[in-house]
């Protein structure tokens, strides 16, 4: 469970202050797959980053099952990231210089304590997100879609409770992001992953068992989630 | 900790293998140049130390100096002394010389000088001076009425000579000049040879043969007024001094070092020097692998945002740019021993520096070598842990998306 109480987020750009997110509540259940829609500037992708832990909140709280992550020391926030989240940046964000089954494996060596395991993993995962036959290529020698694939896998290496998708289709064509979208619904279905994704594009809410909208930083619109 | 060396250890290697090629190709040939510095400039002044101790021991000094310590300048009984000497362990050659102060005439020039008076096969055992023949040729034993004199006494129409303005300027092998000996004795001499050490105070002298120098001082034969001792390399010298001492009383034992003089606060200005460059280098050095390591590192902002995102502790990230610091100054440091041992040792060698001493050739020392690798990897380390740490100091958000 994620509970995310009054959460405010003011960026501070000198002489002009904004308000990206104006007091957010909600509840995320395990299993769900929330989607978080809104206009450009609504302040989805700065809630994004507060649940991925990746920023934090100018006010507000947010729990992680017990723990309360706001007011963690960033080490400590970098092992639950490492834990219990998966990212999936709207720009693939995977490592150049590594291969797909690098990127996919790397964040597994942190944890893994099992020899070589988290490769065999890895190499699974890309199987899974259909890119079996891809193991070995380097991002730049992918399609958008294929590289949004690899960073979903490098997300799940740690089977984390929690994805984080920020905008997973943003760059993408009609048909890479079907197929990024059914990946995505497959695993909330087979694996039970929580999965929370940002997005700006209506067709998108098909996917989602949960959706909240936001303008202005504030949540206008909640259907489904938890009673 | 293995951990993070395994993870910090594939991304060095998958950035120097796969990063940009251009950056690291930069950052290799500063390093190889900073490294060259770093080998050259003690190098060179080391052949100089090297070149100038070497002139003094060889045709000036010898290695030990054994002299009269008492009221007598002389040391008598010189060949039995010289015999107990030549079963000491660590002595390689030893020859004896006696001198008079003298003044040399030639074509109404004159200079004052000291002549020494020599034993030419034992004189070629300790000093290299006969290799030095630039006109006639060495004394030999046997010789009398003949002198051997330095260029810088002869001049020897050699005007590019220190000391030409002062020397009698047109002597050559062949000539006869006269010398009065400070015991009122004149005689006239035909120069055997001329010789030029390169060493000043060596090519300010003038030899005749023993026997020559009996006939000028008989009351001096068999006696010395300096023993001049060779010895073996890695001899142990105070043990050969403690037992020359025991041997003979009345005399004392002083090493080349003691009568390095001039030598002596040149190599120390020499050390002071290569002191000042070597900061100089490693601060240029150093300034110069910390740009191109920041350029990369901000080149490379986004990607240590996004490892760090995806749970990559910043210890590891940071070790992976010490890896790489370190892999590139060991690449560098071996191409640039190879370049400077292989490359530029040999071509001074062909085209050697040439100094007041003589011709000067760079030297390849371990200590210095391993000194260089040291500061090079000191220097690299540093120059690519303060970018990095920089941008862990970075918020995350900050580091992907600026």
């Amino acid at each position: 469970m994620i509970k995310v109480q009054k959460l405010t987020k003011i960026y501070d750009m000198g002489k002009v202050k904004v308000k990206a997110l104006d007091g957010v509540s909600f509840n995320v259940v395990n299993g769900d797959m929330l989607a978080i829609m809104g206009k450009s500037g609504s302040g989805k992708s700065t809630l994004l980053r507060q649940m991925g832990l990746l920023d934090l909140p100018t006010t507000g709280r947010i729990f992680l099952g017990r723990y309360e992550v706001t007011k963690l020391a960033e080490s400590t926030r970098a092992g639950l990231r490492l834990k219990y989240l998966g990212y999936v940046f709207q720009e693939y964000a995977l490592l150049g210089e590594l291969t797909a089954h690098q990127n996919v494996y790397l964040p597994g060596m942190m944890l893994n304590n099992k020899g070589k395991d988290y490769k065999k993993r890895a190499a699974e995962l890309l199987k899974l997100v259909g890119l079996g036959k891809r193991v070995h290529h380097y991002p730049k020698e992918l399609s958008g879609g294929e590289q949004q694939r690899v960073a979903i896998a490098r997300a799940l290496i740690n089977s984390p409770k929690v994805l984080l998708a920020d905008e997973p289709c943003a760059n993408l064509d009609t048909i890479s992001s079907g197929l990024v979208m059914e990946t995505l619904a497959r695993l909330n279905q087979d694996m039970k992953v929580t999965i929370i994704f940002v997005s700006h594009d209506p067709s998108d809410k098909q996917y989602a068992s949960h959706i909240l909208t936001l303008a202005d930083g504030k949540i206008i619109s909640e259907d489904g989630g938890p009673a | 900790m293995i951990r993070s060396l395994k993870i910090a250890a594939l991304l060095a290697f998958t950035s120097v293998t796969k990063g940009n090629f251009r950056i690291a190709l930069l950052t290799m040939l500063i390093l190889i140049l900073v490294a060259l510095n770093l080998l050259f400039v003690p190098g060179l002044l080391d052949g100089l130390v090297w070149g100038a101790n070497d002139k003094l021991v060889n045709t000036y000094s010898s290695d030990l100096l054994v002299e009269s310590d008492g009221a007598s300048h002389y040391i008598p009984s010189v060949d039995l002394f010289i015999a107990d000497i030549e079963k000491i362990e660590g002595v390689e050659a030893v020859t004896a010389r006696n001198y008079l102060g003298a003044e040399i005439d030639f074509e109404g020039k004159y200079l004052g000088a000291a002549v020494y008076g020599v034993h030419p096969d034992r004189e070629r055992t300790v000093f290299t001076i006969a290799d030095y023949i630039i006109e006639g040729s060495y004394l030999d034993e046997d010789d009398v009425d003949t002198v051997l004199i330095g260029a810088q006494i002869a001049g020897a129409d050699m005007p590019e000579l220190e000391m030409y303005a002062r020397s009698l300027q047109n002597v050559h092998a062949g000539d006869r000049i006269s010398i009065t000996y400070t015991n009122g004795i004149e005689k006239e001499y035909i120069v055997k040879g001329i010789f030029h050490s390169e060493f000043i105070q060596t090519d300010l002298q003038a030899f005749v043969t023993d026997k020559e120098f009996q006939t000028i001082a008989p009351l001096l034969a068999n006696n010395a007024s300096t023993i001049y001792i060779k010895t073996s390399k890695g001899a142990d010298t105070e043990a050969i001094i403690d037992q020359i001492l025991g041997t003979e009383s009345g005399v004392k034992v002083t090493t080349w070092e003691d009568h390095a003089g001039l030598v002596h606060s040149m190599t120390s200005s020499f050390k002071i020097i290569e002191v000042i460059m070597n900061v100089v280098n490693l601060l240029v050095a150093g300034i110069t692998i910390f740009i191109i390591t920041y350029i990369d590192v901000a080149h490379r902002k986004r990607q240590i945002g996004i490892q760090r995102a995806i749970g990559i502790t910043p210890a590891s990230i940071t070790l992976s740019y010490v890896i790489r610091a370190i892999f590139y100054s060991i690449v560098a440091l071996a191409l640039a021993m190879l370049i400077y041992k292989f490359g530029i040792i040999p071509l001074e060698a062909r085209y050697p520096f040439h100094f007041p001493f003589g011709d000067v050739f760079l030297r390849m020392i371990p200590f210095v070598l391993i000194r260089t690798a040291l500061m090079l990897f000191a220097v690299s380390i540093i120059s690519a842990l303060l970018p990095v740490y920089g941008v862990m100091r970075t918020k995350i958000i900050n580091a992907i998306w600026g």
